[in-house]
């Protein structure tokens, strides 16, 4: 594996009496994709927000670009970035005031942010509807904006949340592109998503959690062999085997 | 500190494209004020302008206009023959004084002369009162002439000279006029004679009031948009993003304030440019403590509508208790529990300025005070405060 660039060590969290997260442990390498994958209530956004610094563990270590997000968060924030699942935009704003003002919020200065906001709504195909109010905006094009956004300052480990959520394969399709693209330029990213077909195509390798616990971390290839030939089985047929078929909360 | 500002900044970016909520916190100042014009501001005292035609133009008849002028409530406005005969052929004016030619000459030969009315009608309610206060003057008038000319006569030829007796003779008068011997004292009973004085403080303490329940939604607006935690990973800290929603919170209550005490000034005069700027400083101070205020139910709000909730409830307890719109009696149990409401101070301060005249060094403690619920406020909002159940 390349370096690594995030490592968590044993990380716990529990809410009153209820265990959120129980003894995770993993590592993302630099220029990675890392799917983080498992049934709603399974611990996953509570793991994000603890790496995103949002939430304190209640013990473990987590380190980000060599940075201990215990002892210094301020550095780790200077270094990620966060796309969560719902959109977290001002819908009342244009989409270039979105980005400046997060761009702002990490540290750019006007002029920077400003030129990144230009590069990055280039990237997603909306440089037309810069200046657009966002609430006018399609579900697809909100999403493509809400990655925009989480790319201002120029993070080096990215935490995508279910970013394709509820949108049309073409918006899909542009926002597949430019992960591998950041991948490409070095990037490290924390994918998390219900789509299996989309973490086969795209994570280097996946976690599977549950019940606050990772019960497989593997390549996706490596984890279909282990119930099936790797042609034939898919990874949501590990997911489901892995996890039950019983409905979740 | 940067990002401070860029959080107040794009917050009253966001307050500006709410259209509902800019006409709401900007046009109800405007329409309150309105109302108070409407109610109170024709209830001043009796002012009507004088239409003269001066045809003498001499030295007794600017005498004459300018006591005329000097009569409070009355201005004097001068106009031609000809402008006269339109105004009261179209009923624009009802009653005029004409000045005639060789008033000033007559009257300095010791002849009578006359001043003539020329009205529509029975010039009406305003012009029979303008009437009666220019025969007034002119009844002065013949005092003083009488005074003059008996003075003259009792001293003729016992070798005074004229001008002396003239000098005289006018210092008494003045005298007389200065220190009469029956003089008129106004007592108000029923309240207060100016309405505006009273009931304005209440009003802006009020608007400022609504700053609590802006403050309190901005923070739990932020995280149903889900852009609190986003923020929260950025280089951000709580501190700035509760400094820069504080900052936006006061820049909005002070503006409602700034429309109301600007209107006020201009159109009830009931400023100095002093009082004014030191009635915008307890307005900011007050806009402070009240966004604080705001702030910590927004640290424990868990909804919007829990938080609106909360800050109206606050809200009104706080302005029932706080004597916005009556007077509560010192040492009385309604006072001390008065105390408890941070606009019983801002009330407190307003009054000073407004009504008594008073200095900001006249209301330092209840300015201290205030500033004191704004730090304190600031301090326990942020310490109470979780971005999640459990998180920082």
């Amino acid at each position: 594996m390349a370096e690594e660039f995030l490592v968590v060590k044993d990380l716990h969290k529990s809410f009153n009496e209820f265990k959120a997260v129980n003894g995770v442990s993993f590592s993302i390498g630099k220029g990675e994709i890392f799917g983080l994958l498992g049934p709603n209530g399974a611990g996953k956004t509570t793991t994000i927000r603890m790496l995103a610094t949002v939430l304190k563990a209640d013990s473990g270590e987590i380190t980000i670009g060599g940075h201990s997000v215990r002892r210094d968060a301020e550095s780790v924030r200077n270094i990620i970035g966060v796309c969560p699942q719902d959109l977290a935009l001002y819908e009342d704003l244009s989409a270039l005031d979105n980005m400046v003002f997060f761009g702002r919020m990490a540290g750019m200065n006007g002029k920077e942010a400003k030129e990144q906001a230009m590069t990055n709504l280039k990237m997603m195909g909306l440089v037309d509807r810069a200046k657009g109010k966002v609430a006018k905006f399609s579900g697809g094009m909100k999403r493509r904006i809400n990655l925009a956004i989480a790319l201002m300052g120029n993070p080096r480990l990215l935490f995508l949340d279910e970013p394709t959520v509820g949108i049309d394969p073409q918006s899909r399709n542009n926002i597949y592109e430019t992960i591998e693209d950041l991948r490409d330029k070095g990037m490290s990213v924390l994918y998390t998503t219900h789509y299996m077909e989309e973490a086969d195509r795209l994570c280097k390798r996946v976690a599977i959690m549950d019940g606050g616990q990772i019960i497989a971390l593997d390549t996706p290839y490596k984890l279909k062999g282990e119930i099936g030939s790797p042609e034939q089985v898919t990874l949501e047929d590990v997911f489901l085997k892995l996890t039950g078929r019983s409905l979740r909360d | 500190m940067k990002r401070v500002f860029f959080i107040a900044f794009n917050e009253v970016k966001l307050y500006l494209q709410d259209k509902g909520d800019l006409a709401f916190s900007l046009l109800l100042p405007i329409v309150t004020f309105a109302l108070i014009y409407g109610a109170f501001g024709g209830q001043t005292l009796f002012e009507a302008t004088a239409y003269v035609v001066d045809e003498d133009e001499g030295a007794y008849s600017s005498i004459f206009l300018e006591q005329l002028e000097a009569v409070e409530g009355v201005d004097v406005e001068l106009i031609t023959t000809s402008q006269a005969d339109t105004k009261l052929e179209r009923s624009d004016v009802l009653l005029v004084l004409h000045i005639p030619d060789g008033f000033s000459e007559a009257l300095t030969s010791g002849e009578r002369t006359q001043l003539v009315f020329r009205q529509r009608g029975n010039a009406g309610q305003e012009g029979q009162i303008v009437a009666n206060i220019i025969r007034g003057v002119a009844e002065e008038m013949n005092q003083e002439f009488q005074v003059h000319r008996q003075v003259s006569d009792s001293l003729q030829g016992k070798g005074i000279p004229e001008d002396r007796i003239e000098v005289v003779v006018q210092e008494f008068l003045d005298k007389e006029r200065r220190q009469p011997v029956v003089g008129v004292v106004e007592e108000t009973l029923g309240g207060s004679p100016d309405f505006v004085n009273q009931f304005l403080p209440g009003i802006v303490t009020m608007y400022v009031l609504f700053a609590i329940a802006m403050a309190a939604r901005v923070i739990v607006e932020e995280r149903r948009k889900g852009t609190l935690e986003r923020l929260l990973t950025t280089r951000l800290s709580v501190g700035q993003l509760f400094l820069g929603k504080f900052f936006a919170s006061v820049s909005r209550g002070f503006v409602q304030t700034l429309i109301l005490l600007g209107l006020s000034y201009a159109v009830f005069q009931i400023f100095t440019p002093l009082s004014f700027l030191e009635s915008l400083v307890i307005a900011l101070i007050f806009a402070g403590a009240a966004s604080a205020v705001g702030l910590i139910i927004a640290s424990i709000a868990r909804s919007e509508d829990g938080a609106t909730w909360i800050a109206v409830v606050f809200s009104v307890i706080t302005f029932m208790i706080g004597g916005t719109f009556f007077e509560i009696a010192e040492g009385t149990g309604l006072y001390t529990i008065s105390r408890f409401s941070i606009n019983s101070y801002a009330n407190d301060a307003f009054n000073v300025i407004i009504a008594q005249g008073g200095s900001l060094a006249d209301v330092g403690p209840e300015l201290g005070i205030l500033a004191g619920v704004m730090v304190v406020g600031l301090v326990v909002s942020r310490l109470i405060f979780r971005v999640v159940p459990g998180g920082k």
